[in-house]
């Protein structure tokens, strides 16, 4: 008699299951990550407006990037110092100074004062040279390169501070380019080279992948 | 704050705004309300980044500050707003709309706003007509008064609203919440852009001029310094008065326009017209939490009517009773005077709209068989298994195998009655139920997960081309600055051909599928717009009844439903539905 009791058939009982036989075996792997669809989803709604809006939204994503909104984290440390990490780094000058924040809207303690933000930038870009002792005399010394920067001429500047720190990264060109204004192009501004910056280019970017489809050779 | 939302809010931050903003985002939704010294330690970074960060978030409105929760001197507290990240989804159709409204002006202008989350008058109208004057013809320019008279228009129509000043010591902030509408306790809530007077009033500017045409770029310098000088001296007496988007009022109009596109399918366009003048004459008497709009007499409907519909009177009374009788009950029939008074009925279409949403998504994933079971689940409410395969007429073993499909995904609901108090399964009632606002919940949180992963993806596809984009990138910008510079058209095609064919091929098809998924993550926002609609619109707590006849039950000391429902039938909507379902079952 199936399903005594007024034809109910909760739970328990299935129709593919003969009484007696148990339940089927259990799954011994996981279910397929792209299971078959019985039923083919409909296609995407085409037309003007969804074009449009397409254009919308893939020129807010560029622009927003381009903002000084769009808060990159710092470069990755490569393996090995290189000489021309010096004129490199002074690309990613910090944007956010161009975005005048009206702090009579925002709390006082997200305030930082453009030498606080220095010394900071500092210390978070060295943070790979996990050596505190370091970290603190470039401090004192940035200090000090502050109060003679007004004064002196950039480039003696950058001699010396390297010749005392043997080899450091470019602070001196940060400072420069988050406070001073720029007279003149970037390229030239920090570092006094004769050089375009693609100059120090070294070519390592350059074809790193396999290149499976070319078919001209590469020089 | 789910799973889904938090991953989806993720995403979004991270495409916008960088991955350090997305870390410490992530982390202020998953922990709540935190302070800095929190925030810097579970994240990891570094102090000023997250400052920056916070700095970014709070500029577009994604997180606010509450100062010294515990007393004074303690420290300020931050707090993420997840549906405020999810609106970011939602930007290009905002943008779409205000140019359907307000032409290139005003797209530029919501363009702007979205892009730099608040910002005085004054700015925005400098900004928005050096754009302008960027795009049109050599010699001519924007003139600033222009782009001043649409901003004004989007604020008169509540399109944009200003900041809510910014909350010092919490001392301003509660007096004013204490004037507001909303029943929140004062202190502890923020006050709501609207609860200020001062909301909606276009400050006095003095912007007069046209915007200047950019220099040419070997003089790129100069106007640089040029500009970098000009931004510090000129105010325009509008300083501290910051303005931004207004989205409940854009998610008023799409819902509106939502309705008036169903009543068009439905009924005809002259309905829709109908309809569309009734919402049109109610945008700024309604209040966007209403559960329906001000009664409207027949009269002034068709007194409003747009010219270019010259339907007679009793045509348009016809038309109007047909609007009431119609099952989807978009319109209702509120009194007698004036020719017929007439709402419609917001919350009941949104209901129903989320319904037919519901009912189509079925279809789509399970058939129409499964979609019939669950539209009778839906209208009856109740059912036993029998009664399931009678009603849809079903065989059996299929009705069996779709309703366990249904219910495996949780789509269908088991309510067990039992009969002893064992629960024995011989003695127990097993009705198959569906319940409208948890399935809506259940698929919201579906869709959020599908645009998460069709980010995912898309992200995924550029990545595994990066070098090739990178490389069409460059190309496209030595071929840029040749034409600029009027080269040759054989350098032209020389530079051209230094992208081979099967990478043009592969270019082209990487395009088309990341347009693909774009355009679904906007037709899946379509759906997660309704769905938030129908959510918020009915876990609000709306009064049983209105206003008027809410103060006349409050003159009797106590009543019965029944005999109310039967009293106050004119009002129709919930009471008529109660009656109904009393007297069915």
């Amino acid at each position: 008699m199936a399903g005594r009791g007024r034809g109910r058939r909760p739970f328990g009982t299935d129709p593919s299951i003969s009484r007696g036989e148990g339940l089927p075996p259990g799954l011994q792997q996981p279910t397929p990550v792209f299971p078959v669809m019985e039923q083919k989803p409909l296609p995407l709604a085409g037309g003007e407006e969804a074009e449009y809006l397409l254009a919308l939204k893939q020129d807010f994503r560029g622009v927003m990037k381009n903002l000084p909104f769009f808060i990159k984290p710092a470069a990755a440390q490569r393996d090995v110092q290189r000489y021309s990490d010096k004129y490199h780094s002074s690309e990613q000058t910090n944007s956010l100074t161009d975005w005048n924040l009206d702090w009579r809207r925002f709390p006082r303690e997200l305030q930082v004062h453009i030498r606080r933000r220095v010394r900071e930038g500092l210390a978070f870009s060295t943070m790979d040279s996990s050596v505190p002792v370091q970290k603190k005399k470039k401090k004192e010394e940035e200090e000090v390169l502050l109060k003679l920067e007004t004064l002196e001429k950039k480039e003696e500047h950058e001699q010396s501070s390297e010749e005392e720190e043997g080899g450091v990264k470019k602070k001196p060109e940060e400072e420069e380019g988050a406070e001073a204004e720029e007279e003149y192009d970037e390229e030239e501004l920090e570092e006094e080279t004769d050089y375009i910056m693609s100059y120090f280019d070294n070519g390592e970017e350059f074809g790193g992948d396999s290149d499976d489809n070319m078919d001209e050779a590469i020089y | 704050m789910t799973a889904q939302e938090v991953r989806l809010c993720g995403l979004l931050l991270q495409e916008h705004f960088g991955e350090v903003v997305e870390k410490v985002g992530r982390n202020l939704l998953k922990s709540g309300t935190q302070n800095l010294r929190a925030i810097v330690h579970e994240t990891g970074l570094s102090v000023d980044l997250v400052k920056k960060s916070l700095c970014v978030l709070m500029q577009h409105g994604a997180c606010s500050f509450i100062q010294g929760r515990k007393g004074p001197g303690s420290p300020t507290e931050y707090k993420a707003h997840c549906d405020r990240m999810l609106r970011i989804l939602r930007y290009p159709r905002y943008i779409y709309t205000a140019k359907t409204l307000y032409g290139d002006t005003g797209e530029l202008i919501i363009e702007e706003l979205l892009q730099r989350g608040h910002m005085t008058m004054s700015n925005t109208v400098k900004t928005v007509a050096d754009r302008l004057t960027q795009s049109m013809d050599e010699g001519s320019s924007m003139d600033y008064g222009e782009v001043s008279s649409t901003f004004s228009k989007l604020v008169e129509t509540h399109f944009l609203q200003r900041c809510p000043p910014a909350v010092g010591a919490g001392t301003t902030g509660s007096s004013q919440t204490a004037n507001s509408t909303s029943a929140a306790p004062a202190s502890s809530t923020a006050p709501t852009p609207e609860s200020f007077p001062d909301c909606y009033r276009v400050p006095q500017v003095t912007l007069i001029g046209r915007s200047k045409r950019p220099l040419a770029s070997e003089e790129g310098e100069d106007q640089r310094n040029a500009k970098k000088a000009k931004m510090d001296p000129e105010t325009h007496g509008d300083e501290g008065i910051y303005w931004q988007v207004n989205f409940e009022r854009f998610h008023q109009h799409f819902r509106d326009q939502t309705i008036i596109s169903a009543v068009a399918n439905k009924l005809d366009q002259t309905s829709s017209e109908i309809v569309r003048t009734m919402l049109r004459m109610s945008e700024v008497t309604t209040s966007s939490t209403a559960p329906c709009t001000k009664p409207l007499s027949a009269n002034e409907i068709f007194r409003s009517l747009p010219s270019t519909y010259n339907i007679p009177r009793h045509i348009l009374d016809q038309y109007l009773t047909l609007l009431v009788d119609d099952p989807m009950e978009f319109v209702g029939k509120a009194g007698e005077s004036g020719g017929g008074m007439y709402i419609v009925n917001l919350n009941q279409a949104l209901a129903n709209l989320a319904r037919a949403t519901l009912e189509s998504i079925v279809q789509e994933r399970f058939g129409s068989r499964s979609a019939r079971i669950f539209r009778l689940l839906l209208r009856k409410r109740h059912l036993e298994q029998k009664q399931v395969e009678d009603f849809a007429m079903i065989p059996a073993k299929e009705a069996k195998d779709m309703l366990y499909t249904l219910l495996s995904q949780n789509l269908v609901q088991l309510q067990e009655i039992p009969k002893t108090p064992d629960f024995a399964p011989s003695r127990t009632f097993y009705l198959y139920t569906v319940n409208q606002l948890p399935t809506a919940r259940l698929l919201l949180q579906n869709c959020y997960k599908t645009v998460a992963n069709l980010m995912e993806r898309r992200l995924f596809e550029a990545k595994e081309s990066k070098r090739l984009l990178e490389k069409s990138q460059r190309i496209e910008a030595i071929l840029a600055s040749l034409q600029a510079s009027g080269a040759e058209p054989e350098q032209l095609t020389e530079v051209e051909e230094m992208i081979t064919a099967p990478e043009k091929q592969q270019l082209d098809s990487l395009r088309l599928h990341v347009n693909k998924l774009d355009s679904a993550e906007n037709q899946v926002d379509e759906t997660i717009f309704l769905l938030e609609s129908y959510i918020s619109s009915s876990t609000k707590p709306t009064s049983f009844l209105n206003d008027v006849d809410g103060m006349w039950l409050e003159r009797k000391a106590h009543f019965d439903l029944d005999d109310t429902a039967r009293t106050l039938r004119h009002n129709g909507q919930k009471v008529e539905r109660y009656t109904k379902e009393t007297a069915g079952n």
